[in-house]
């Protein structure tokens, strides 16, 4: 790639930017109006995302099941308001979770994805477990080859999949999207694209903390996904919102960070957490019994006394490690046969967890049914799956027209994971198509931002002096553990976000191939959503401990009054704004 | 990632002084004679500042130490 | 580099390169020999996500083994103590 390299122009009218869960469904779903829909992937869909290696769990309220137990959509919608988000959530989208993820479901069955089994005693043949809520609303499935599956059926629908371009900046014209700019990660061509609408899906922001283990690519979520959207977003002079819940450290199985079997969240059933004397500390759970299950006997509120309980019962891992109460351990020992095979199909079939249970057994020789393994503090990262992100509306638009997002991308909705991967990003893809379908043309995109690009792909390739992408990304984790650490408070956060503007404003990055300058690049993305991280906890003057666990030194107090709400950050002409979207 | 040594290849005349004192061992005399040294393992310098400190054409800017990024300080400047 | 996590097995290997096309961090780069098994061009960037084993079309055979790091790896309580 040099300053002549060539730039690929393409017209589409949807423009799918990631590939993941949310992109893939995006782009199936805009397909059935008629109009041209291209995925841009910085990876290839085949193998990209939470998702890329598989995933064992998803969440919906399901009429054929539930409606006969007794509950109605409002338990699961309660369950999860006031059991997993603790009030801090946009219903709104909340209900387009809950409500569609059943439909997303048969569909996904159609693609090919197996959800029934022989042996299940569930109606319908489901898999179904306790996870999330009071409601058994949590599905395990075969969803190794998801990715394969939604691929497949994204090209025998005429979706135009472009793999290995990464994009870099979204166009505007007059208030209105108009198309993005990427760079080819194998080719180094530049990547031109106008089209009448943007799905941005482009997943969480990690890498802003150090890995705890040292080893650069062991990361519980996906290395590649570096907030490339948020930045884009951001600079188009969207609001991103949430962007202060950068949590503190959890503690899963380490120092392979992967997540399986921890009760109550990863749930495999008969993991129970226990001490270094076989003591329980967290006990373990059980199928349902689907005969004696219904309403009556296991209301939400039933549900949330017995949660609290378990909680109260002991206090949190990083306060019972200083009262030196480890080793912790993940047990599933007491397991049956079925559970442990149970357990085991699981986990092949989660991310990463086909690979995990493979090195388990072949290079630890471990078994479930005699060993036990740890709980260590994982690496930092930013909480609950789509708590953070764009704001949207209900039609899942942002403020710029034209211009949507779905699954991770979006804020507001802590904890959805797949479920809203799956119906946000086919409600975006359907709004995404039916608006372009009202366009008749193209917008005229101006040539300034690609002048930029090509500018600052040029200096980075060029450079002599710059510093390779590894040495920038280590000095911005350590300033962003140090000043967005557990605990904040407004000078450290001052001084964070001076020196990270300082990186940005005099450190110029040096690549010596196009594979090294789209690190640089997503290490850029890195550092504008460590700004905000920084910049909303300055904003924010409470201190919340749920859901996100947000301590401010100097404001040790949590304001309902004054902060029940998302805190939604936006470049204005170069300055960050706030607004406070109250939460309903 | 890091690059900790720098040489100035129109000053350093290959003597190879730095070769013989560096603790760490991370430096290899150049195949050509008279050309500076390579950095064999960038990655294990400790920052010491032996190969500078002995250099004999130092003054003429011959070597250079780079501190990299994540392990500088932080600064509170004097005219704020 | 310190890492080595992916193995090819060079006798049973094609060289048809799955893996380097599906990879979704773009360690791996062709061999410029034919049929021979991919480089592993940035092996400290390996995410340990087993896509290249999940995929290649010999990894029964042992064409490709994905080798986890001793940092990364985890602590056991084995039942025998």
């Amino acid at each position: 790639m040099n300053s002549d390299s060539e730039v690929i122009p393409i017209e589409t009218d949807v423009l799918v930017i990631g590939g993941g869960l949310a992109g893939c469904m995006a782009g199936i779903k805009a397909s059935e109006y008629g109009v041209k829909v291209t995925i841009a992937e910085k990876a290839n869909t085949l193998t990209s995302g939470c998702a890329g290696t598989g995933i064992d769990h998803t969440w919906a309220y399901i009429p054929p099941i539930h409606e006969k137990m007794g509950w109605c959509i409002e338990d699961l919608m309660e369950d999860h308001i006031q059991g997993i988000a603790h009030g801090f959530i946009n219903k709104e989208l909340l209900y387009l979770v809950a409500s569609e993820n059943y439909e997303r479901v048969l569909d996904l069955e159609k693609f090919g994805v197996n959800f029934r089994f022989d042996d299940s005693k569930v109606p319908g043949k489901f898999r179904i477990v306790p996870q999330f809520h009071s409601v058994p609303s949590s599905f395990n499935f075969d969803g190794r080859p998801i990715k394969v599956k939604l691929t497949k059926e994204a090209e025998r629908r005429g979706v135009n999949i472009i793999n290995r371009v990464m994009i870099t900046d979204l166009l505007s014209t007059d208030g209105h999207v108009s198309g993005a700019l990427g760079v080819g990660t194998r080719d180094g061509k530049f990547y031109s694209f106008k089209s009448k609408a943007v799905v941005l899906c482009t997943g969480r922001v990690n890498r802003l903390s150090r890995i705890v283990s040292g080893v650069w690519g062991n990361h519980r979520l996906p290395v590649y996904e570096t907030g490339d959207g948020r930045t884009m977003a951001l600079r188009a002079g969207v609001p991103i919102i949430n962007t202060e819940f950068f949590s503190p450290a959890l503690f899963m199985i380490g120092n392979y960070e992967i997540s399986f079997g921890v009760p109550r969240a990863e749930v495999q059933p008969a993991g129970s957490i226990t001490g270094p004397n076989g003591e329980i500390i967290v006990p373990r759970t059980y199928f349902y019994d689907w005969e004696n299950l219904g309403k009556e006997k296991w209301t939400s509120e039933v549900r949330r006394k017995w949660m609290a309980q378990r909680r109260a019962d002991r206090p949190p891992y990083p306060e019972m490690y200083k009262q030196g109460k480890g080793p912790f351990y993940l047990d599933l020992t007491g397991g049956t046969e079925e559970e442990i095979k149970y357990a085991e199909w699981s986990v092949s079939n989660e991310g990463d967890g086909f690979r995990f249970l493979d090195y388990l057994k072949n290079q630890e020789k471990f078994d479930f049914r005699k060993d036990k393994i740890e709980l260590l503090p994982n690496s930092r990262e930013m909480a609950g799956t789509a708590a953070s992100g764009l704001a949207v509306n209900k039609d899942l638009e942002t403020e710029l027209k034209g211009l949507f997002a779905a699954g991770d991308e979006v804020g507001g909705l802590p904890w959805q994971a797949s479920s809203g991967a799956f119906t946000m990003g086919w409600h975006a893809g359907e709004m995404a198509a039916k608006q372009t379908r009202e366009q008749k043309g193209f917008l005229p995109v101006g040539e300034e931002k690609l002048a930029s690009l090509r500018e600052l792909c040029a200096d980075m390739l060029s450079s002599k002096e710059g510093l390779h992408w590894g040495e920038v990304e280590l000095a911005v984790q350590n300033i962003v553990d140090y000043y967005a650490g557990d605990v904040r408070a407004e000078e450290m956060l001052k001084r964070g976000i001076e020196r990270l503007d300082d990186i940005k404003g005099n450190i110029s990055f040096r690549a010596e191939n196009t594979h090294e300058l789209v690190r640089c690049l997503e290490v850029r993305s890195v550092i504008d959503n460590a700004v905000m991280v920084m910049r909303t906890s300055l904003e924010r003057k409470e201190s919340r401990e749920v859901p996100f666990k947000f301590y401010r030194a100097d404001f040790p107090e949590q304001d309902d009054e004054n902060w029940l709400s998302f805190l939604a950050l936006k470049l204005e002409e170069g300055a960050f704004k706030f607004s406070k979207i109250p939460i309903k | 990632m890091f690059r900790p040594v720098v040489f100035n290849e129109e000053v350093c005349n290959g003597c190879n002084t730095c070769v013989d004192i560096c603790p760490m061992d991370i430096l290899a005399p150049n195949p050509e004679k008279g050309k500076p040294p390579i950095v064999m393992y960038p990655e294990e310098c400790w920052y010491g500042g032996g190969c500078w400190a002995r250099c004999p054409l130092r003054d003429e800017g011959a070597i250079q130490i780079i501190t990299p990024l994540p392990m500088r300080v932080s600064i509170l400047r004097g005219d704020r | 580099m310190m890492f080595r996590p992916i193995f090819f097995n060079v006798e049973v290997c094609n060289g048809c390169n799955t893996c380097v096309d599906l990879c979704p961090v773009d360690v791996l780069a062709p061999n410029l020999e034919k049929g021979k098994p991919p480089i592993v061009a940035y092996p400290d960037e390996c995410s340990y996500d087993g896509s290249c084993w999940i995929h290649c079309p010999l990894s029964d055979k042992g064409a490709i083994k994905v080798v986890t790091p001793l940092p990364m790896r985890v602590a056991i309580l084995r039942g025998n103590r």
